[in-house]
């Protein structure tokens, strides 16, 4: 009798992620988790020298990159938004965009229950003619109500974030008798996200004239401690059967 | 940013304010987060985190009020910006010479006759809010006035600063000199090099501050100080944050500076300090300096209402627009569809139609917008490394192993960082880390494989390496018994699954020993071929998870007689029902049927959530076993 095995939390949700993303059309694209500071920061409207690199503590790599690039861990997995818009762009291909970047991200801070130096992030991004914040509360809306199987309501509010312009806050709360008891009709800050910034579409070879979009950003660990009550993030990191066979 | 709520509605809107509950909310959805709102003595204090972006002008309650009195619609009652501050008269007997281009405008202001003393309640109190002790009533004014409006301003003893022949002070500001140094006020010692920026004494050639960060020791106000050099300039912000950064000092005027006031700010911090010094320590203001009266002069912004909308996904009219805009009270006009904003001299954040554009979001309010369905499309492409990671990962479950994730991170590895979070943390996982890392779980896990039910621990990680040649994925799986070492039926277990690999994703080779198999599949996925689209899953299932025992376990094994028709799950289910509480799991490891009977063999593995269990302990939950297993008339074997 061959006893089954178990799939890593993490996995289980990017994997969760990715059907209910790929029913609408955004593709999972990946990139680097070494990345240029270029990729990391400049192309994503982070001046240099400027306080809002300070909101991501970043992890620097002592060699440079091949072109002699400085080298980070990147801090999120926006840097892949850059890179495949510059890829369609090359190769001529058709609005819209419709992207997913999951991955491993990395943040030079110290560790506790809710934070890792390590962790995965989901990056999401729509660029088409017409693109609004509605989009991005519609978008968010069906991927929430497919994770968590129920009814979802999401609110926004201001931020900032160098890549996007508004940049906006997402709180979601899970409503309706079948939500998680624990969960039910309680606002959740959720993640960051905004209007692409029209430095980051020229940056990436697209006119910000003709085109807009949204872009958000959440932590994928942070979704599984929702959904399954995972009390220490450090926890998906540190090989335990006790964690992973649960699952 | 600490704000103090009395000084906001007494000052800025005459008592008019609603309660800090409903400004924070308020603010929360209009403007930015309040991360807290605490009782300070009689007052309420907001921690307002000022956003990056909204920082040059922000970090001030003059700033903070202003952007209330768009959020809530009240007017503001003053406003200390409202009028240009005529810095006269002019005075010959302090000189600026400004030598280095990181500092854009000095202005300052004499003030003769000071009495240092201290300073009144509301002002002690109102440092008190921002988490501040009161120390002079000259300096307390100088931190008021920053608080306030949020241009750093700095007083100096003028009678500690050398004059020349003809009574003047000569306020310098030049590049540090390699290896000069400086004593802050509070006494620390910082060394400088040339990319800092220092106030000197002109004629001593004396250091006496470091540029928008911390004025020196040598000429600090104190109890004698009859005659002061006000000072109120504009830094650098690159400069600032450099200098700030590599010497570890980081003050509230470097925290502002850093971010980019506007250069139009410095006259109205020396005014308004002037002014304040004047009422509260009996100064005379014989006149000020500025080496940059030019104004700064703003590019206006056009919006078009199509754009406005467009963006925003609202259906507003210009009039809506236009409310807005008179809200904040900047300059504008209308021309065609297109709103034409000239931003405040004190706004350096809107440039780009955006900018204004989410001035009017979120004023308007983000609750507003209506969530638009996203119609499907196809999928353009497939992700061929997550599609092949996805079969290995099936496969492999199916082979019985389970995916762990390890750290990124080694003690000595080929690929180091600058910083690292800890001394064992220096570096990234090689190939050779990650089988370390692998090595590591499974002599973490062999010992615990009771737990897993298992009859040897066998896991797998995908996930990627750090080598010369840069990032590559790697797959490496792990088998180990529980006593750690790989025997004959555990090679065979990894080779199963070895296998099951090459099934999926052809002949591969492998590196790694002792139970331990790794191979970098990114470079083999690269050359298969492209798949059309995923395999469909349905979404996955909530698990609650539960904390596991810190304690350690108990095993104890049990073989019983039962007539033939018994199912595994019956008699399972009577050992777990006379088993006691503290049973972490049950595996049937034989079975077999002789003579009309069928024999079972369970392992129970005890463990308790409170303490360590001793053998006695498990010697009586057996025994209570037993006894149900006799009770059914089940032999015992």
């Amino acid at each position: 009798m061959k006893p089954s095995g178990h799939m890593h939390p993490i996995s289980r949700i990017i994997r969760d992620i990715n059907t209910a993303f790929s029913e609408l059309g955004f593709v999972f694209a990946d990139g680097p988790e070494m990345e240029s500071v270029q990729y990391n920061f400049d192309l994503l409207n982070f001046p240099k020298d400027h306080p809002a690199r300070d909101m991501q503590d970043t992890f620097h790599v002592e060699k440079n990159g091949p072109d002699g690039e400085l080298m980070v861990m990147r801090t999120h997995t926006s840097p892949v938004q850059v890179r495949y818009m510059q890829r369609l762009v090359k190769e001529g291909s058709e609005f819209p965009i419709r992207v997913i970047v999951p991955g491993k991200v990395f943040r030079n801070e110290a560790t506790d229950a809710t934070h890792e130096a390590q962790f995965y992030q989901l990056e999401g991004l729509m660029v088409d003619k017409g693109i609004s914040v509605g989009h991005l509360k519609g978008t968010l809306e069906h991927f929430f109500a497919r994770l968590f199987k129920g009814s979802v309501e999401v609110r926004l509010r201001p931020s900032f974030f160098p890549f996007v312009e508004p940049g906006l806050e997402v709180d979601m709360r899970l409503i309706g008798s079948d939500a998680p008891e624990k969960l039910r009709g309680r606002w959740i800050e959720i993640m960051g996200a905004g209007m692409v910034h029209p430095n980051v579409l020229r940056n990436a070879g697209i006119d910000p004239g003709v085109y807009q979009g949204f872009a958000f950003g959440m932590g994928i660990d942070r979704l599984a401690v929702m959904r399954y009550g995972v009390d220490d993030v450090r926890l998906f990191y540190n090989g335990d059967l006790r964690v992973v066979s649960q699952f | 940013m600490k704000v103090s709520y009395t000084e906001l509605n007494t000052k800025y809107f005459d008592g008019k304010l609603p309660s800090p509950e409903v400004l924070a909310d308020a603010l929360t959805f209009h403007a930015w987060e309040i991360e807290d709102v605490e009782k300070v003595g009689n007052d309420t204090v907001l921690d307002v985190k000022v956003l990056p972006d909204k920082s040059a002008w922000a970090l001030s309650h003059r700033g903070i009020a202003k952007d209330i009195s768009a959020v809530l619609a009240i007017p503001l009652a003053q406003d200390p910006l409202a009028e240009t501050p005529l810095l006269e008269p002019m005075t010959n007997d302090v000189v600026a010479s400004v030598d280095t281009p990181t500092c854009t405008r000095y202005t300052a202001a004499l003030i003769r006759g000071v009495k240092v003393g201290p300073s009144p309640t509301w002002l002690v109190e109102f440092l008190a809010s921002m988490g501040q002790r009161s120390i002079n009533n000259v300096v307390d004014v100088t931190n008021y006035v920053m608080f306030g409006i949020g241009q750093p301003i700095h007083a100096y003893d003028a009678s500690k600063i050398s004059k020349d022949e003809q009574g003047r002070w000569h306020m310098r500001v030049r590049a540090a000199e390699p290896g000069e140094h400086i004593t802050s006020l509070t006494g620390e010692e910082y060394e400088l090099t040339p990319g800092d920026a220092l106030i000197v004494d002109g004629i001593s050639h004396t250091p006496i501050g470091i540029a928008g960060i911390k004025g020196g020791k040598v000429a600090e106000v104190d109890g004698s100080t009859v005659d002061i050099v006000l000072e109120s300039a504009n830094f650098d912000p690159v400069q600032v944050r450099k200098t700030s950064q590599r010497i570890k000092l980081r003050t509230d005027a470097s925290a502002r500076f850093e971010n980019g006031i506007s250069r139009s700010m410095a006259p109205y911090g020396v005014f308004q300090g002037a002014k304040f010094i004047a009422q509260f320590c009996s100064g005379e203001v014989v006149g000020y300096i500025d080496t940059n009266p030019h104004p700064v002069v703003r590019s206006s912004v056009a919006v078009p209402l199509a754009k406005v909308n467009s963006v925003l996904g609202l259906s507003l009219i210009m009039g809506d627009v236009e409310a807005i805009v008179k809200r904040f009270g900047y300059t504008y006009e209308i021309v065609g569809d297109a709103l034409i904003v000239t931003p405040p001299h004190e706004r350096p954040d809107l440039v780009i139609p955006e900018d204004v554009i989410e001035e009017i979001g979120r004023i308007h309010g983000y609750e507003h917008v209506a969530s638009v369905p996203i119609e499907p499309i196809p999928l353009r492409e497939v992700n061929a490394r997550f599609y092949y990671a996805e079969a290995v990962r099936d496969a492999l479950i199916a082979e019985g192993f389970s995916e762990v994730f390890t750290s990124s991170f080694r003690n000595v590895d080929d690929v180091k960082l600058k910083n690292a979070l800890a001394s064992d943390k220096g570096y990234l996982r090689s190939e050779k880390g990650m089988i370390e890392n692998m090595r590591e779980v499974l002599s973490k896990n062999a010992p615990m494989a009771d737990l897993f039910g298992a009859e040897q621990v066998r896991v797998f990680e995908i996930g990627t390496f750090f080598g010369s040649e840069g990032e590559r994925l790697m797959l490496t799986l792990g088998v180990s018994s529980k006593q750690g070492f790989v025997a004959k039926k555990d090679q065979k277990v990894l080779d199963a699954a070895l296998s099951a690999v090459a099934s999926l994703l052809g002949a591969l080779s492998w590196s790694g020993d002792d139970g331990i198999r790794a191979t970098d599949i990114g470079a083999v996925i690269a050359a298969l071929p492209r798949p059309a689209s995923y395999t469909a899953h349905e979404l996955s299932g909530d698990t609650a998870y539960t904390p596991f025992s810190q304690y350690p376990y108990l095993t104890r094994d049990v073989a019983f007689w039962t007539p033939l028709g018994t199912e595994s799950r019956e008699a399972e289910e009577v050992v777990r029902a006379s088993a006691g509480a503290s049973v972490a799991r049950i595996d049937m490891f034989d079975r077999f049927e002789k003579e009309e009977r069928i024999s079972y063999g369970f392992r129970i593995v005890f463990q308790s959530h409170e303490k360590t269990l001793d053998g006695a302990e498990a010697d009586a939950f057996m025994q209570s076993v037993y006894d149900a297993l006799r009770a059914r008339g089940w032999d015992v074997r």
